[in-house]
């Protein structure tokens, strides 16, 4: 009872005001992994300990969102005292003016005692202290069956051949000489350097149209079309399993996974990436730091004060030192490097070595940009559709065309004036020709009718404040230049996010898509629910435990549902082409990695999800026809076939339609499965429907602006389509 | 005969479809290796292990967040019935200034995009200081789920012939009592639905919560378990058996109300 009692309390706490004696709350976002959490939570208390008059709360919260949440909250005017994260967020950040420079409030002197990479500069300032350095990826090997790293590409070719297996002979591979998660353009960044020149310029210019660019798609697609010593699909999960089964000899990963092998008790060496033979030059794996940054908005001094104690502490020596000895991460401070602890310790030292060959992180808000658009050209060519050449190409000239779209500022035109105007006009008018009603509405409140204003009150409040406030706030966004720049200054500008949008043969591409997407899912939702309501209905015994097995797909969260399906389309491991290979004996699909069949797989998933509801509601409906309509249809000697057709369907109809209609808005709108099972459009952004790519403009690529507009033509066409095809229902409601 | 043969199997080769995902979960939860891949078509192999399960609940907060959503839930259904079930009578009843608009715009509310609206409800909810409460879920939670709510409510109260209460009004009821003695008790299969959808609106809802709710001893099951996954370390095997919790109390409920489900659902649409 206690616990319910609880967050009662702490809302009331809440509204009520803090009295001075109360200690400082210091909130703390951090997307540490699992390990690290640990540690951290156990220096906050010794802190707390040490200090009774703060306490510290920390959230974890997976990288995207944290960047999302912090975002949201900032501009809310909030969020937690200090932030932490990879150094790479620092650009967008400094850029909204969401954190604050740190050398407004430390020394200049309290920099010195770092590692350079642990305090990154953005713009002549210091925006983060990182408590470890490296975060770079190196190649990891499994000693039980490789006792020499391969030093250059040849050797690393050779072995890879000498470990990739079928040992059992049937025909697929059992184990592999190398893996890594080569979907993702950072695990296979560091071999562009090593081919020529880096793939941006110090200044975040994007530098993507190069020989050394060409060269290393050549290279990833030789080592698994020539030498096939990786597998032919393969992400972040199933290359660290296939390695902690040892079913993998190396592996390129993070130093961050250090942790996962010694808990699996792996007997593992690292080393570098090998150099390339062509150049002799050696990949360059990206080396950051993660670290604290300090909120902008903090207006309390006391509350900045005792942030800045937080933040010195955690980067403190003693804090390091604990992250050091349980985690092995190096530590950022200079000093603590020299110290016996870190000396003697054999996986730092070659790590420290790996790094001596490493790129420093950008931290301009362009990388996820020049990221970003790489990825996509790099998964185009994964599936075949690209060239190297035109994969190269097309990334640099989507990387500029996203840097400039993230980086505009739309300038007031005279539509800014036009919709000032209007919407005061609109006011106006409104208020004018409705005030007969809203007279007649006010009154309502004391007249004859007055039970009814009460009954609808409630819900009148809760779907204002919740949906009418946010969707008219909306609409006033996508007439703003609010964007990455413009974050906490946006103003009205005009139509031009709705002229871009309307203008774009994407927007048209993506509307067919997301059309095909509701049609074939609600076809699907519709006629398996009405198939199994029928056969439950009708054949078999036990009706109640068929239903209830049915229904088991409704009852998994979309978030889960979305994951599950996801691992079972897995090329490598996933179920479905296990099945495939031993009942089937076809060959593996690259579910994931190819368009079509991920937007398939996509459907997929939206069908298992939906099926129940249509089905329950059909079997409503079975309920209601009369028997003795099939009892005549027996005597007119009907067969099962016309029976359904003549009596069940049109009987079905009017259950059905409405609950379809209802279906098509919410499959329209249903982002959950695309992003998750796509993993965010996945590949090479070509399984988006309208609500992710909304999605991505406003959280991935900060136009918001843009994607409030887009969101808006999303319910224009809704409204339109609805208005269509409910016209006969809303007649009748309507009289 | 073959038609019957064909049925089941039909119905059996669906039964596998629907059933097949969750055994999968089901088998990474059992794991002990924490992946979440393996080359084994077997759901239950020699290694497998309770640890994961026993680890939820002893080694996280898993309790903490089960009565957080529980409690969350409880009252997110609780104001989406009695919201509901009022605001559906009055459309259904009465024809009254706005009705019409009333009724398009809970309509309307399904078309807008919900994951724009997250940057509006967050704006909302600091102003009025409602950010790490369960206030501000309560009233997102159960505002969210109402239009869909009030239109099964309303189509359902369409089918109670209005005889019922004329009789009670000239016998002297007053109008809420003939709505509280009369109407709501021949609505339960509705009012059972309309409990259903508010719950499953709060009880697995993620993007919102995460928003919302700040301090993890506020945070609630899916919180909870996606706090178990980071970017490239997920903890799969205590996801999986937190995923598979998560899902009992869902399907018990269906279970035990799929009577009413499959009358609340539809009577309103076939009759109105």
């Amino acid at each position: 009872m206690k616990t319910f009692i609880f967050p009662l309390l702490f809302s009331a706490l809440l509204f009520g005001s803090f009295s001075e004696a109360k200690p400082i709350r210091i909130q703390l976002w951090h997307q540490m992994i699992y390990g690290h959490r640990v540690v951290l939570s156990d220096a906050l208390r010794a802190f707390e300990k040490e200090n009774p008059d703060i306490y510290i709360q920390e959230t974890y919260r997976e990288t995207e969102e944290l960047r999302s949440s912090y975002q949201a909250a900032a501009m809310g005017g909030s969020g937690p005292e200090l932030v932490f994260g990879p150094s790479d967020q620092i650009g967008p950040f400094a850029a909204m003016n969401i954190i604050r420079p740190l050398d407004e409030v430390l020394e200049p002197e309290y920099f010195n005692q770092f590692d350079p990479l642990a305090t990154p500069i953005y713009k002549d300032k210091h925006y983060m202290i990182g408590g470890a350095v490296g975060n770079h990826l190196m190649l990891i090997y499994n000693k039980k069956l490789l006792t020499n790293p391969p030093k250059n590409s040849d050797e690393l070719i050779a072995l890879g051949k000498q470990h990739t297996l079928d040992t059992n002979g049937d025909g697929s591979i059992d184990r592999y000489g190398l893996v890594f998660n080569y979907t993702e353009p950072f695990f296979f960044a560091p071999f562009i350097p090593a081919f020529g020149e880096p793939f941006m310029t110090t200044d975040g210019k994007p530098q993507l149209n190069t020989q050394a660019l060409r060269k290393t798609f050549e290279f990833i697609l030789e080592l698994r079309d020539k030498h096939k010593i990786i597998p032919k699909e393969c992400d972040y999960e199933t290359a660290n399993a296939l390695f902690k089964q040892g079913k993998a000899a190396m592996l390129i990963n993070g130093d961050w996974s250090w942790g996962d092998y010694k808990d699996a008790k792996m007997d593992f060496g690292i080393a570098r990436i090998p150099m390339i033979v062509s150049t002799q030059k050696w990949p360059s794996p990206l080396v950051g730091t993660a670290g604290y940054s300090l909120n902008a908005n903090i207006k309390n001094p006391e509350h900045l004060a005792a942030a800045i104690k937080v933040l010195k502490y955690l980067t403190s020596d003693k804090v390091q030192m604990m992250f050091t000895e349980r985690v092995g991460v190096l530590p950022s401070n200079l000093k603590i490097r020299e110290t016996e602890a870190v000396k003697t310790n054999p996986l730092l030292q070659i790590s420290s070595n790996i790094m001596e060959v490493g790129t420093p992180m950008p931290v301009v808000p362009e990388v996820r940009g020049v990221w970003d658009s790489l990825r996509i050209q790099y998964q185009k060519l994964l599936a075949g559709t690209l060239t190297p050449d035109q994969a190269a190409e097309g990334a640099q000239k989507l990387a500029e065309e996203q840097i400039s779209a993230m980086n505009e500022v739309v300038q007031p035109d005279f539509g800014s004036t036009v919709i000032k105007v209007l919407s005061l006009f609109l006011v106006i008018a409104l208020i004018w020709f409705t005030r007969n009603s809203l007279m007649t509405f006010v009154k309502g409140f004391q007249g004859p009718q007055k039970f009814v204003y009460y009954m609808m009150l409630p819900a009148f409040i809760g779907i204002f404040a919740v949906i009418i406030y946010p969707f008219f706030y909306n609409i006033a966004i996508s007439f703003s230049n609010f964007s990455l720049l413009t974050f906490q200054n946006w103003s009205i500008v005009g139509f031009q996010h709705y002229v871009a949008a309307l203008g774009d043969a994407k927007f048209y591409s993506l509307l067919l898509k997301t059309v095909i997407w509701t049609v074939v899912n609600v076809f699907f939702h519709v006629s398996i629910g009405i198939f199994l309501a029928v056969i439950i209905n009708q054949v078999l015994p036990a009706k109640a435990f068929w239903r209830t097995l049915f229904i088991i797909p409704w009852a998994v969260p979309q978030y889960i549902t979305a994951l599950t399906w996801r691992g079972m389309f897995n090329q490598e491991y996933g179920p479905i082409n296990q099945f495939l290979q031993q009942f089937l004996h076809m060959s593996p699909v690259q579910w994931l990695s190819q368009p079509f069949t991920a937007f398939a797989a996509c459907i997929v998933t939206n069908v298992w999800l939906g099926f129940p509801f249509m089905m329950i509601v059909a079997l409503g409906g079975l309920q209601s026809i009369p028997h003795t309509l099939y009892e005549a249809a027996y005597l007119d000697k009907a067969n099962a076939w016309q029976r359904f057709r003549h009596i069940t369907l049109p009987l079905l109809m009017p259950v059905m339609v409405p609950a379809a209609l209802l279906g098509c808005i919410w499959t329209f709108n249903n982002l959950n499965i695309v992003w998750l099972v796509s993993n965010g459009g996945e590949p090479g952004d070509q399984t988006h429907i309208l609500v992710s790519y909304v999605y991505k403009a406003a959280f991935n690529l900060y136009r918001y602006g843009y994607a409030a507009a887009v969101s808006v033509l999303i319910f224009l066409i809704l409204v339109g389509w609805s208005l269509i095809s409910l016209a006969n229902h809303f007649r009748k409601e309507m009289k | 005969m073959i038609k019957k043969m064909l049925a089941w199997f039909s119905i059996l080769l669906f039964a596998i479809f629907s059933i097949y995902p969750v055994l999968y979960v089901l088998s990474v939860s059992l794991r002990g290796d924490n992946a979440f891949q393996s080359q084994s078509l077997e759901i239950i192999t020699s290694t497998s292990t309770v640890k994961n399960f026993i680890d939820l609940f002893t080694a996280t907060n898993f309790l903490l967040w089960l009565r957080n959503s529980l409690f969350i839930s409880f009252v997110t259904t609780l104001l989406g019935v009695t919201f509901a079930s009022t605001s559906a009578y009055a459309l259904s009843r009465y024809r009254f200034r706005g009705r019409n608009l009333m009724l398009f715009s809970l309509l309307a509310t399904q078309m807008f995009p919900p994951t724009m609206l997250i940057l509006p409800f967050y704006i909302i909810l600091s102003k009025m200081e409602l950010i790490d409460s369960f206030w501000g879920l309560f009233i997102i939670y159960s505002s969210t789920a109402l239009p869909f709510c009030v239109w099964q409510m309303k189509a359902y109260y369409d089918t109670i012939p209005k005889e019922l209460e004329e009789a009670a009004l000239l016998d002297g009821c007053s109008r809420w009592k003939t709505f509280y003695k009369i109407i709501l008790p021949v609505s339960s299969p509705a009012l059972v639905i309309t409990a259903l959808f508010s719950f499953l609106a709060s009880w697995s809802e993620y993007v919102i919560a995460a928003v919302v709710l700040q301090d993890p001893q506020l945070y609630t099951l899916p919180l909870g378990l996606r706090s178990f996954q980071a970017s490239l370390a997920t903890q799969w095997g205590l996801y999986a058996a937190g995923a598979l919790i998560v899902s009992v109390p869902v399907l018990v409920l269906f279970i035990s109300i799929s009577r009413y489900l499959v009358s609340g659902l539809t009577i309103g649409s076939v009759k109105g």
